[in-house]
């Protein structure tokens, strides 16, 4: 994910979320897109592909050690 | 009566000894809520008719020998975000301002079967994030410990309204830090309990999967009462656990000599410094917690920020997908602050999502990893003491990384009490995460705390200054 954003991809985005913005929203909107980016970057570990995501636990026993 | 405002659990002492009447507790809340609460904001529906009403009832079913136990005729009050049969639920939008629930929510209900009296709605950020916002239908509610201050939110009105003694306990809700900011800030007790022990149902969602419900009180033992009552298993919340009901005041009174604690230092010291006067009351605290024959250990975790980042993209993805509909059609509808937030779900790949849930499931482990050997951890629960309420900065996600989204990625029960007194006389407060279920040992230490420091015998000036004779 790069760390800004230009308006053809901005357009793209918002087109495909439904959303529909005035200029002072998208111009706003791309102040902020780093912060996304670089949260987005932060989840993002060397991790391989069987690392399971954490949709459902249960809170079986050794959980609970 | 005195005009001191009892804890949930003196009034229940007093009512069960047929030394306090219920009618009589419930009148002394609404001669607060008339002087106060035009200042305050902390209610959006007031339920006055229907309090006094509860509180006859309660009153004579008490003098007749059936009380229903520690909750009865106590005057509470539910976040508007909670349904309530018959009395508007507007979660403080501009959508459902005619919204009329025809069904409790669970809690909701439950509390009722308690035996409580309903003062009414409180306050909430819309749909129990974004605020403060002053576009809505209803201001924002104000901090009673100075009124030109923020509360934090989204529980808002519970946060001042059981500081201010309108209301002796509430319901909040808790998404990222929704109890425990304002309960922080308000200098109440406020917990989170584990993900799924208090049911979701009827609730308006924020995000899913980081949802939770729980009291706010004055102290951790009203808060440990009125979970007692909220807690179990409902087949109406399909993230309802099926386990027994922990006994939330069986270790109350019972010392914390040995019991481990550990201090995530590089939570409030490092990765996210907070203000002096936070600093000194975690300080003091830990001084407490020793000289109480706690042992102090140092945790580390991963920085405040992977749990930032990784608990705001699940939490914007969830959010932009529930209001998805009215996002598409009626954005302006929304509150400015809350409709910026839902703008940010576009930015979030459905790939991005499942990094952050599968990152979720590594900081969870790691957080039972490194508790393994502990009874619970502590951090700060705010960065400071409350902000001016026009101050309040709309982007701070992204640079001041919050101290209590982690505990709603883990899904562990987490409490913030007050820790005593910052600048300008505003509270500060700690934060103490324990194990799965393990509320009661929460309770434990955080019921120790308050009665071994002098914060629970002061309440907000502007409260005497407003309602002495």
């Amino acid at each position: 994910m790069p760390s800004d954003i230009d308006d053809v991809a901005l357009e793209y985005l918002l087109a495909r979320a439904g959303l529909s913005l005035t200029e002072a929203q998208k111009a706003e909107l791309k102040t902020v897109y780093a912060g996304i980016a670089a949260m987005a970057e932060r989840v993002r570990k060397p991790r391989g592909r069987m690392a399971e995501p954490a949709h459902a636990y249960g809170f079986a026993e050794e959980d609970l050690a | 009566m005195s005009d001191a405002i009892p804890t949930i659990a003196e009034a229940a002492r007093l009512i069960a000894a047929k030394e306090l009447s219920p009618v009589e507790l419930t009148r002394a809340c609404l001669t607060r809520v008339h002087a106060l609460d035009g200042e305050l904001h902390a209610f959006v529906h007031l339920t006055e008719e229907r309090a006094l009403a509860e509180a006859r009832e309660a009153e004579r079913a008490i003098m007749a020998g059936r009380p229903s136990g520690p909750l009865h005729g106590i005057p509470i009050g539910l976040k508007d975000i909670v349904d309530t049969k018959g009395i508007p639920t507007t979660c403080g939008s501009k959508f459902l301002q005619d919204n009329i629930p025809d069904t409790d929510a669970t809690c909701a209900e439950k509390l009722a079967a308690a035996g409580t009296v309903l003062m009414g709605k409180l306050t909430t950020h819309e749909f129990a994030d974004g605020g403060p916002s002053f576009d809505l239908p209803a201001p924002p509610a104000r901090n009673p410990w100075n009124t030109e201050h923020f509360t934090a939110g989204s529980s808002s009105g519970t946060g001042a309204g059981v500081a201010a003694g309108l209301i002796l306990g509430g319901i909040g809700t808790d998404t990222g830090g929704s109890i425990r900011g304002p309960a922080a800030l308000c200098g109440i007790a406020g917990i989170k309990p584990t993900y799924g022990l208090v049911s979701r149902a009827g609730v308006a969602p924020a995000d899913y999967s980081l949802d939770h419900i729980g009291p706010m009180a004055w102290t951790a033992e009203d808060c440990a009462l009125m979970l007692q009552a909220l807690a179990g298993p409902d087949p109406r919340d399909p993230a309802s656990a099926a386990r027994p009901i922990p006994n939330c005041t069986a270790l109350l009174g019972s010392g914390i000599k040995g019991l481990k604690i550990g201090v995530i230092h590089h939570f409030h010291e490092i990765d996210h410094k907070v203000s002096d006067g936070t600093q000194r009351g975690i300080d003091a605290a830990l001084v407490t917690f020793r000289d109480l024959g706690a042992e102090l250990r140092e945790v580390q975790l991963s920085p405040l920020q992977d749990w930032a980042a990784c608990g705001s993209l699940i939490s914007m993805t969830e959010r932009a997908a529930a209001y998805e509909e009215w996002s598409r059609t009626r954005l302006g509808d929304f509150s400015e602050r809350l409709g910026s937030r839902l703008m940010l779900g576009a930015f979030i790949s459905g790939v991005d999502y499942v990094q952050a849930v599968r990152r979720r499931r590594e900081l969870r482990a790691e957080l039972q990893q490194a508790m393994r050997e502990l009874d619970v951890v502590l951090t700060a629960t705010q960065p400071s003491e409350a902000a001016k309420i026009d101050a309040v900065p709309k982007w701070d996600l992204f640079d001041r990384p919050n101290f209590t989204m982690p505990f709603n990625v883990a899904g562990y029960p987490a409490i913030s009490i007050c820790a005593g007194f910052g600048a300008g006389g505003l509270p500060v407060a700690i934060q103490l995460v324990g194990k799965l279920f393990q509320e009661p040992t929460l309770f434990r230490i955080a019921d120790a705390f308050e009665k071994a420091t002098p914060f629970r015998s002061q309440r907000p000036a502007l409260v005497s200054a407003r309602t002495a004779a």
